[in-house]
């Protein structure tokens, strides 16, 4: 015998269901199945992966969802009568699968999308009627099933006999005839209880009575008994009750039995229901029938109701074509020939054309034109918007991409393999990501919604599971245990699974305490330790919620919204149900519109530079651009002086001068110790080389050792070696070293003549436990008959084998290098404009205060706040007077100032100029402690020079602080009316001189603690008599010392790195910077012991150390001992340590000069992120 | 009614049902249809451990509520209604509720 679950919940019913879909589907066929439901609750969730589930296990996939309904006699809005399953009818042309598509936006349509919105997913019983109906048959292609958590289900409790009965005819008045079900329940509770016997024979004879059809479900949750314990806790986490408390309510499912039973099981069940209900064996017969007639109904298939890998693109109206969209995109490729090869000839065309032939019929052949034309729509329409946008990924090894602008990369330049990225064996629509300034991705998204219409987009959402301290969280809570003590126990997990929770107690140094006390349960009553550690593993990687993806979104054609449910995203803008794994399935054309901080910060940049130079002629002179013969400057400089960065030749010396530097803080993808420390081993002197260091600094090539090797050959110390001399083409460019996966290809290719589309399919097998064992069974035997030598086929093996599932594309690489060079280009040429716009849009890995240091190291006047000449963004100005008069400086701006909110910001920009402090109290109606903090940050120093007062920022502090206390007089202070009047500031002017000037320290200070930022003079120069005194060597120095010199250095913590290494012993990168620039030191095990607590405690560090080389450019420290330069006692003062291995406890503090005793900017800041990069 | 948690041995019939047990010497005979259910426990509370894959019985346990008279005695007058729990794991049978009638035992 057979039977179909119709009632089943995922995992994908977050914080509900129990069970992942293939377990559910292969437990299913396991006992005969030859169907199976999946009905989440309130979407499609799991259903993709459902179907793919099904199809792996040979069933027929059934589709529904569990969804609330409003009760019509209550509040429409907010008040739930109960829940219902609607099935979708199969085979239907799509039909039924439209209708629950739609249904399920329906419910989802009300609320906000966002977190704790008031109204719940759910449907009016109006809203289910008109869906179930196919508007074009007018025939049912919907089934609704009326259950035990329906309303009439909850009403079978008591002895209420009538109830039940007016709530199942209303749904039988209210709905098509033939598309009402009830659905038989028991999971054998006890007598009386929801879902036990007695109430699924009420049912049955409910459905006898109405002549109803009843179906046999067992309400599935878990695929076996097992999981009633997790569902539990789900229950708990879904409520925010604990089980103690969910029991008493009793809110929990009254027991355990809510699993996917075996058909001879649920027969039984069958039969003890019948028999409870007084019926007979035929009557049995009947409800397992009727139960398989609805499951034959709803048997979907996958390709003709759900389009199941047919792939949709917006139709080609919408992107404006007419007619054959290959014939179309050749033509748009060939205008692309003329614009980004002018005057190509000979071979070099000859080339190209057979390249774009090639792609061109491999697009033709898997039909993929219309794909094309709207990624290159979309990638047209952000640029005419003004937006930087950038192609990312394997995208950028197509001539095609790069022909119709998609892309900003030349494959052939590069040597870029189109098959890749596409080829005739890969029928999936390929990855196009696009880079876009992230502070207008929102806007982008907007654009495409109008551009495309609003039935042809949205967004795609991801599934957020649970990680191991999300999931010690909510186990706890389950327990009811002490929220401040989870809380403490989740602080110290890690990057591990929570499935790995127990074996991790036994690993983990940090878990110690926490594993001790887990074992100690039996003496201190900490037995709910251990059941802590189980359920936070059952709880492991289940979904808790969806979001919206933060780059995805999904564009088709007219019936979009017939193939995926939607539900509002956080941004008002809808997403679909469905994630990233779902759209190559369902046929879901996916683009990547990727927020790029880098790249506001670079449009920010160009839009400075144009600002402040508004001619080309005054951008070439500022920028040192080269004028070319005819002296009118280079033609991606616009004659208003814009600068086309994509136009920007890739060959400028002064940017891979600057690269060469390290001084690349800043810069795209090149900035980080390590990064610094690369690029100056490795001294690029070519866009290619910037390619390569990009894709050498992965963690594959860093661990596996190929970055020494590489620089050995490249420098010429060591000869290149290349396992046949027929692979010296292909490795020519890494000097025999394997980078990149067209390397990979290439070296199949070559020695087995297999193509690159295979040889890529190659690739990816690699790696792959089944596949791998084929790949290599066929690249013997094919090299060994191309004549290759045993040993030239092993040892090239062993490279492919290595590398082949780690190594980087060069595609993207190449994507990658373009904003890198971009953006050392700006640095070299405009670098005031390049660090606005990093200090407005902070792309980096490091604090902001580094690259406002980094201003400071190149000269560059940092402009204090003030209250008329500061705006809400970082701006470039002329200085005009003073030391600087006449250099390019960048004016703080009033964003980012603690305490300072959004609205008075506004206020403030919106009144400018303001002529007094009444003014700005009037008009921009600021707080007393915004007013306050604004003059502790010197904003109003200005003003008061003007005004002519002769108090100090001190003294204006002091007054405003006394006006805060309200402990002002009436007086002159503030008079009504002066505003108006050419006066000046009395108030400024009237404000007595009382106290001492602010120190420099205490600016700083102030600086620190409103901005996070050290701006009147870096935070170390304070502390310059106490280093001289020590004798710390500065940053600017160590390159000239001597490899092997021991020095001290000194600096405020930049950023403290700790990678995963060969061997397993932890390392620690400390880098800090102290003024001059930074300090890259790395500490190993000894140091680490010496150092102890000082590694990743400390703001401000001594640390002494031995120089190491890296390049010509490039040194760094190997640390032996660190101190807290704020412990004065502690430091090695000269003279004071006598002898070796002092530890830093051996000061005297009586030794200590009392001029260092004055603590410095840091002390008593509590900002330790946002200055040193570094929570805790 | 009392609770009780006391080992008894239980003949059951071919459905699984209870026919027969043996409980304080004597032997009972079930002379009416039992009713079966299962019933919650408060398992974070009586466990120490719910490790993944550990199967049935965490949950709930499966109650019967058996109507017997002493086999023999058929006749006696008094019917005895009692709750038995059967162990998922072991299959052991214990005596968790007796209703109306005598209270043989006290807890």
């Amino acid at each position: 015998m057979s039977f179909t679950h119709l009632h089943v919940s995922t995992a994908f019913s977050a914080h509900y269901g129990v069970s992942w879909p293939d377990e559910l589907a292969q437990s299913a066929a396991a006992t005969g199945a030859t169907a199976l439901a999946c009905t989440d609750r309130d979407g499609l969730y799991g259903t993709v992966k459902h179907l793919k589930a099904c199809m792996a296990a040979g069933l027929d996939p059934v589709v529904g969802v569990d969804l609330a309904v409003f009760d019509d006699e209550g509040d429409l809005r907010t008040q739930l009568s109960g829940r219902v399953v609607v099935l979708a009818h199969g085979h239907t042309n799509g039909a039924g699968y439209k209708a629950l598509c739609r249904l399920i936006s329906d419910a989802h349509a009300r609320t906000t999308g966002k977190a704790g919105g008031v109204v719940p997913v759910a449907v009016t019983r109006a809203e289910l009627a008109s869906r179930v109906l196919d508007p074009d048959t007018l025939k049912p292609v919907l089934s609704v099933l009326i259950g035990p958590d329906s309303d009439v289900g909850r009403a079978m409790g008591g002895r209420r006999y009538l109830r039940p009965r007016t709530l199942f005819k209303s749904w039988l008045d209210a709905m098509p005839a033939g598309s009402v079900v009830a659905e038989v329940v028991s999971h054998l509770s006890a007598p009386g209880e929801p879902l036990s016997t007695a109430h699924a024979v009420r049912m049955l004879k409910l459905a006898q009575e109405y002549s109803v059809p009843a179906v046999l479900t067992n309400a599935v949750r878990y695929c076996a008994e097992d999981g009633a314990a997790t569902a539990d806790v789900l229950d708990s986490a879904r409520t925010l009750k604990s089980l103690p408390e969910l029991s008493a309510a009793p809110l929990l499912q009254p027991n355990g039995q809510g699993w996917l039973k075996s058909p001879d099981q649920m027969l039984q069940l069958g039969k003890e229901i019948i028999h409870a209900a007084g019926y007979g064996a035929a009557d049995l017969q009947v409800l397992l029938a009727q139960t398989e007639a609805l499951a034959d109904r709803c048997r979907m298939d996958p390709v003709t109701d759900m389009g199941w890998k047919q792939p949709v693109v917006p139709e080609a109206s919408v992107i404006g074509i007419e007619g054959d969209p290959l014939a179309e995109l050749a033509l748009r490729c060939e205008a692309g020939v003329a614009r980004r090869f002018p005057g190509i000839s000979g071979k070099a065309e000859a080339d190209m054309r057979t390249r774009l032939d090639h792609e061109l019929k491999i697009i033709s052949n898997l039909g993929f034109a219309s794909y094309f034309l709207t990624v290159a729509e979309v990638s047209r329409m952000i640029l005419d918007m003004g937006v930087r946008a950038a192609a990312r990924g394997s995208g950028a090894s197509s001539l095609v991409n790069y022909l119709i602008d998609i892309s900003q990369v030349n494959p052939l330049q590069h040597d870029l393999i189109f098959e890749r990225f596409l080829s005739r064996d890969r029928a999936t629509l390929p990855d196009i990501d696009i880079d876009v300034e992230s502070a207008e991705r929102h806007n982008v998204y907007r654009k495409i919604f109008d551009r495309f219409g609003a039935q042809r987009v949205t967004l795609m959402s991801m599934q957020n599971g649970y990680r191991a301290r999300g999931a010690v969280r909510d186990a706890g809570m389950a327990l009811g245990m002490d929220d401040g003590d989870v809380g403490e126990i989740a602080k110290q997990l890690w990057r591990f699974s929570a499935r790995r929770f127990r074996e991790a107690l036994e690993e983990k140094p940090e878990l110690r305490e926490f594993a001790d006390r887990v074992e100690q349960r039996d003496f201190s009553g900490n037995q709910q330790l251990d059941l802590l550690v189980d359920l936070t593993e059952r709880l492991d990687r289940l979904p808790r919620h969806i979001s919206m993806h933060p780059c995805g979104v999904i564009l088709g054609d007219a019936t979009l919204l017939d193939r995926t449910p939607v539900q509002p995203s956080g941004l008002g803008l809808p997403m679909s149900q469905f994630d990233k794994h779902d759209m190559d399935p369902m046929g879901m054309l996916k683009l990547d519109v990727l927020g790029v901080r880098m790249q506001s910060a670079m449009a920010f940049a160009v839009r400075e530079i144009i600002r402040i130079h508004p001619t080309k002629a005054d951008v070439v002179a500022a920028g040192a651009h080269p004028v070319g013969p005819d002296g009118k400057g280079p033609d991606y400089i616009r004659e208003d002086g814009r600068i086309d960065l994509n136009a920007v030749p890739l060959d400028d010396e002064p940017t891979y001068e600057l690269i060469r530097s390290t001084h690349t803080l800043g810069c795209f993808q090149i900035e980080s110790p390590g990064q610094r420390e690369l690029v100056g081993k490795m001294a690029p002197r070519e866009f290619n080389d910037l390619i390569i260091d990009i894709s050498l600094f992965r963690p594959g090539p860093m661990k596996s050792d190929m970055v020494r090797p590489f620089l050995e050959h490249r420098h010429g110390f060591a000869p290149e070696v290349y396992p046949h001399p027929d692979l010296k083409p292909v490795l020519q460019e890494t000097h025999g070293v394997t980078v990149f996966h067209e390397q990979i290809l290439k070296t199949f290719d070559v020695m087995t003549g297999c193509g690159l589309a295979r040889a890529d399919e190659f690739r990816r097998a690699l790696g792959n436990e089944e596949l791998e064992p084929k790949v290599e069974e066929f690249f013997r035997r094919k090299a060994r008959e191309n004549n290759y030598t045993p040993e030239v086929v092993d040892k090239v093996w062993g490279t492919l084998k290595a590398f082949g599932s780690f190594g980087f594309c060069k595609a993207h690489g190449a994507a990658f290098a373009v904003p890198t060079y971009q953006s050392a280009w700006l640095k070299a040429h405009h670098p005031e404009a390049f660090l606005a716009g990093l200090w407005e849009h902070d792309p980096g890995m490091y604090p902001k205060r580094l690259l406002v240091a980094e201003a400071r190291r190149l000269g560059i006047p940092i402009l204090p706040l003030d209250i008329n000449r500061s705006g809400a963004e970082y701006r470039v100005e002329r200085v005009v007077s003073g030391p600087d008069q006449g250099k390019l400086g960048i004016r703080l701006s009033l964003k980012g100032i603690f305490g300072l909110s959004g609205a008075e910001l506004k206020r403030i920009v919106a009144g400018q100029p303001f002529d007094s402090l009444a003014d700005l109290r009037a008009r921009s109606r600021l707080t007393k402690p915004s007013i306050k903090r604004l003059a502790q940050l010197g904003a109003f120093d200005s003003l008061h020079r003007e005004s002519g007062g002769a108090a100090n920022r001190a003294d204006l502090v002091q007054h405003l602080q006394n006006l805060q206390n309200g402990q002002h007089r009436k007086g002159p202070d503030v008079i009504e009316g002066q505003l108006a009047l050419p006066l000046g500031d009395v108030e400024l002017r009237n404000v007595k001189a009382e106290l001492p000037p602010p120190t420099m320290i205490e600016n700083v200070r102030a600086e620190l603690d409103l901005m996070a930022v050290d701006v009147s003079e870096h935070l170390m120069s304070s502390h310059r008599p106490l280093l001289d005194r020590l004798g710390v060597t500065t940053a600017d120095r160590l390159l000239g010392l001597r490899n092997g010199t021991e020095v001290l250095v000194a600096g405020v913590r930049i950023a403290t790195q700790t990678p995963p290494m060969r061997g397993g012993r932890r390392v620690v990168f400390i880098s800090i910077d102290d003024g001059t620039g930074c300090v890259d030191s790395v500490f190993f095990h000894e140091a680490q012991e010496k150092a102890g607590p000082l590694l990743f405690g400390t703001r401000l560090l001594l640390i002494r150390g031995t120089t190491r080389r890296t390049g010509p450019r490039g040194i760094s420290l190997s640390a032996s001992m660190a101190w807290d330069l704020s412990r004065i006692e502690t430091l090695p003062f000269p003279g004071k340590e006598s002898g070796s291995g002092r530890g830093p406890e051996s000061g005297e503090p009586g030794s200590v000069p009392a001029e260092f005793r004055t603590p410095g900017p840091l002390s008593g800041i509590g900002r330790n992120l946002a200055i040193t990069g570094l929570g805790g | 009614m009392g609770m009780f948690s006391e080992s008894v041995e239980v003949a059951c019939g071919l459905e699984g049902q209870p026919v027969e047990l043996q409980w304080g010497g004597r032997t009972y005979a079930v002379c009416a249809e039992p009713v079966h259910w299962y019933e919650r426990r408060q398992w974070w509370a009586e466990e120490q451990r719910a490790p993944l894959g550990s199967g049935p019985g965490l949950v709930d346990h499966e109650i019967w509520r058996v109507q017997v008279v002493p086999k023999e005695n058929p006749a006696a007058p008094e019917h005895l209604t009692l709750d038995l729990v059967r162990h998922t794991g072991s299959g052991r049978w214990r005596l968790l509720r007796i209703h109306d009638a005598l209270r043989h035992k006290t807890a």
